[in-house]
């Protein structure tokens, strides 16, 4: 009886999650309520965590709580601590959540959001959860080793040597794209700009105060932090109406590009404790409360999706950026549905961390849910706005125009009307002199999230001030990525550097940090750079070679998680990796191919290059704008040998690969699997009840 | 009443713990209480020294993601 019941609760919210579905991709007419598509992700999720999942770790991986896990076996209280589950679930969930599922949406609504929001539900599914549970697994399995030590031992030398050369580049285009939304956010903006520039003396001073005071007080300090950073949202306002100091705060792409160029530098370089720890964790408590904040209010407020479910750009000539459905919706999703970058951190902090192997499902595969559920709610704040606001605010002003009038032109033209007293009104109700070509994501859904919010609290009167918090929002932990990264890339840059020379590896050395700091920055700063003078924006060029590089180590990780199925003896089940790899790597080679070869000037990096060159022969070119324009040539070209080299990297890794699958199926190699011995478990008694905090 | 003044004060405990353990407030008691410590393998670090250290080790590989 008790069984029946629970099946029955299953098929309901199997029907349910089904209807709801069907719901968003067939609904024609009328705008839809966003509950549709919180009903369609919320059931989704429960009946694929419920039975794949499941089918997963009993079938394919068995998971063994009698086998002891590294954090067990190591227990120093450094790297390997024993963790509760949902406490690793909210330091995992906390680490893989960047600014990607917010952006990635938000930039592929201009298909319209039937497109971004299945592939978000489906692609996190069967793709990034999988992705992320069996690396989590692998890596378990092998004391927590990283991506790299598993390709170079599973997969062969060259797999090690490419998922790091890999990295360090996804890296550079990583922190290059962030920094530009960066950019584009607080351009013009004094109040935006004042907003985040306070949140630097914030930071130094809750370092002083975790580092001398009270040390290790993190809570404390973060609430201070806190309190602080929402009074420096309020006080932008002054700023902004203060015409001395908003003028002081009024910065241009190119000024803002080099003041984050410089503060990248000098969180590389100072002590971690100083600036770049205190951020990371005034970041980690805004982020939690934002996210709840938005879910509660999507909840309360129900909007309407004003965006309809396919738009006349799903032929490839979208303002925001060029390109069909076909590969560049799955591109421009990135980490709301399947991440690369999160393979590392599956091996990295979490596998050491994990307190019994059947954890691994929970925290692998449902914290990459619960990050494709944040997409789903970016989707929607994007969606909630009208289709011209939306277009008006992502598209550059060379194709949209530049003014209210023009723009409104324009996007009226395309068939969704728009009038330039709504960009006006807009940008005077948040605060903003214009909200005109803010190309990124950011100030869109800014937008969408403030809407949402001040009709939960405060009406128009507060949307200024949630306008501001958001874009705050977004800000501080677009920065924690950036200067995080930066810091991770400069001890890959010595790492790399100090093979070709000793010393320049030694971590603690003076010089060396000064200088790999500065290769580092110099690196993902002129991709900034290079966006920021774009005429079309950046984004898009910058957020498509970002989605491949991502995609591509997503690749990597897939390849890497069949080969040990494969090593497991897992034949039968093998297609849980193989078919989420094979789509990944089908989609990554073709917005590589198209991006390098594509006769579009506006998709392919070359016919742009080739269109330059051209209109400089034929004297088209001003002569005042000659060196921009070689420059962008320039560019161009190096975006081509870019993608080139990374669709190389994984194309060799994935030739290594098959030669090695071919090797263990034909049996002319055993398959040696690299898998740490069997320890049992000494908790093995307490499994019932509370061991070492897991209750 | 008494039950559930108990359940009441068990939840808001347990989760003040999480709290404290997922942002890092309960990192040094942890590190006293492992096993490695208990062992006595090497000379047991300050508080202040435990923080700088933990925090290098931290943000010396991938941490955060896209």
């Amino acid at each position: 009886m008790k069984q029946l019941r629970k099946t029955l609760i299953w098929v309901i919210i199997a029907i349910l999650g089904a209807g709801a579905l069907g719901k968003i991709a067939f609904q024609r007419g009328e705008p839809l309520n966003a509950i549709w598509f919180v009903i369609a992700a919320v059931c989704s999720y429960l009946v694929a965590y419920r039975l794949y999942s499941a089918f997963i770790a009993a079938r394919l991986l068995t998971l063994d709580d009698t086998r002891a896990t590294p954090a067990e076996r190591h227990d120093d209280g450094r790297d390997f601590v024993p963790t509760n589950k949902w406490v690793l679930f909210g330091h995992h969930f906390a680490a893989i959540a960047g600014p990607g599922p917010l952006v990635g949406p938000t930039l592929a609504a201009q298909f319209g959001y039937l497109p971004g929001t299945l592939w978000l539900i489906v692609g996190a599914v069967l793709c990034g959860c999988v992705q992320d549970f069996i690396i989590l697994f692998c890596s378990i399995r092998r004391n927590g080793k990283s991506l790299g030590e598993m390709a170079r031992e599973e997969v062969g030398p060259r797999g090690g040597l490419i998922a790091q050369l890999a990295v360090l580049t996804i890296m550079v285009i990583l922190l290059a794209v962030v920094a530009l939304i960066i950019v584009n956010a607080l351009s013009s903006s004094p109040w935006a700009t004042f907003t985040l520039a306070m949140t630097i003396p914030i930071a130094l001073l809750l370092g002083l105060y975790l580092r001398f005071l009270r040390p290790g007080r993190v809570l404390e300090a973060s609430l201070i932090g806190v309190a602080l950073v929402l009074f420096v949202v309020v006080a932008g306002q002054w700023v902004s109406d203060s015409p001395s100091w908003s003028h002081i705060f009024t910065l241009s792409g190119v000024s803002l590009a080099f003041a984050i160029i410089l503060y990248g530098f000098a969180a590389s370089a100072l002590p971690v404790w100083l600036l770049l720890a205190p951020r990371d964790y005034l970041s980690a408590f805004i982020k939690a409360g934002a996210i709840f904040s938005l879910a509660a209010g999507i909840f309360l407020v129900r909007p309407h999706v004003l965006m309809p479910p396919l738009t006349r750009f799903t032929d490839g000539n979208g303002p925001v950026f060029a390109g069909k459905i076909f590969p560049f919706c799955f591109i421009t999703i990135a980490c709301g549905a399947i991440s690369g970058f999160h393979s590392l951190i599956s091996s990295g902090t979490t596998p050491k961390m994990i307190l019994r192997e059947s954890h691994a499902r929970f925290i692998g595969y449902g914290a990459m849910l619960l990050e494709s559920f944040v997409g789903v709610m970016a989707m929607v704040a994007a969606c909630a706005m009208p289709p011209g606001v939306y277009f008006a605010i992502n598209g550059p002003a060379a194709i949209v125009g530049g003014t209210p009038v023009e723009a409104a032109a324009t996007i009226s033209s395309w068939g969704y009307p728009l009038t330039s007293q709504t960009m006006t009104s807009l940008a005077h109700a948040v605060g903003e002199h214009t909200l005109l070509n803010r190309a990124g994501g950011a100030p869109s859904l800014a937008v969408g999230m403030a809407q949402i919010f001040s009709s939960t609290i405060g009406g128009d009167r507060l949307l200024s001030i949630w306008y501001h918090f958001a874009i705050m929002f977004e800000a501080l932990f677009i920065l924690t990525v950036l200067d995080a990264g930066t810091r991770v890339g400069r001890f890959m840059v010595q790492e790399l550097g100090g093979r070709l020379w000793k010393p320049f590896g030694r971590t603690g050395w003076m010089s060396g940090i000064l200088l790999s700091s500065a290769i580092i920055v110099g690196m993902w700063g002129y991709f900034l750079y290079q966006g920021v003078i774009d005429p079309l924006g950046g984004i898009n060029s910058l957020w498509p070679l970002f989605g491949i590089a991502n995609q591509l180590l997503a690749a990597v990780a897939l390849v890497v998680a069949t080969t040990v199925l494969l090593k497991m003896g897992r034949k039968r089940w093998i297609w849980i990796t193989l078919v989420p790899m094979a789509w990944i790597v089908t989609i990554t080679m073709t917005a590589s191919f198209q991006k390098i070869f594509s006769p579009n000037p506006r998709i392919g990096f070359l016919a742009n290059a080739n269109l330059l060159t051209a209109q400089i022969v034929a004297g088209k070119i001003p002569f005042a704008k000659l060196t921009e324009t070689r420059r962008l040539i320039f560019n161009q070209k190096l975006d081509a040998v870019v993608t080139t080299v990374l669709a190389l990297m994984v194309i060799v890794l994935i030739v290594e690969a098959l030669v090695q699958w071919y090797a263990i199926l034909s049996r002319r190699r055993g398959p040696i699997l690299h898998e740490s011995p069997y320890v049992p478990t000494q908790w093995v008694r307490d499994f019932s009840g509370a061991a070492q905090g897991d209750d | 009443m008494r039950h559930s003044q108990k359940i009441v004060r068990r939840a808001f405990r347990l989760f003040w713990r999480g709290i404290r353990e997922w942002c890092g407030d309960a990192e040094y008691e942890r590190y006293l209480h492992s096993a490695g410590t208990r062992r006595g393998c090497r000379p047991i670090l300050t508080a202040k020294e435990f923080y700088v250290e933990q925090l290098n080790r931290r943000y010396s590989r991938p941490h955060r993601c896209c």
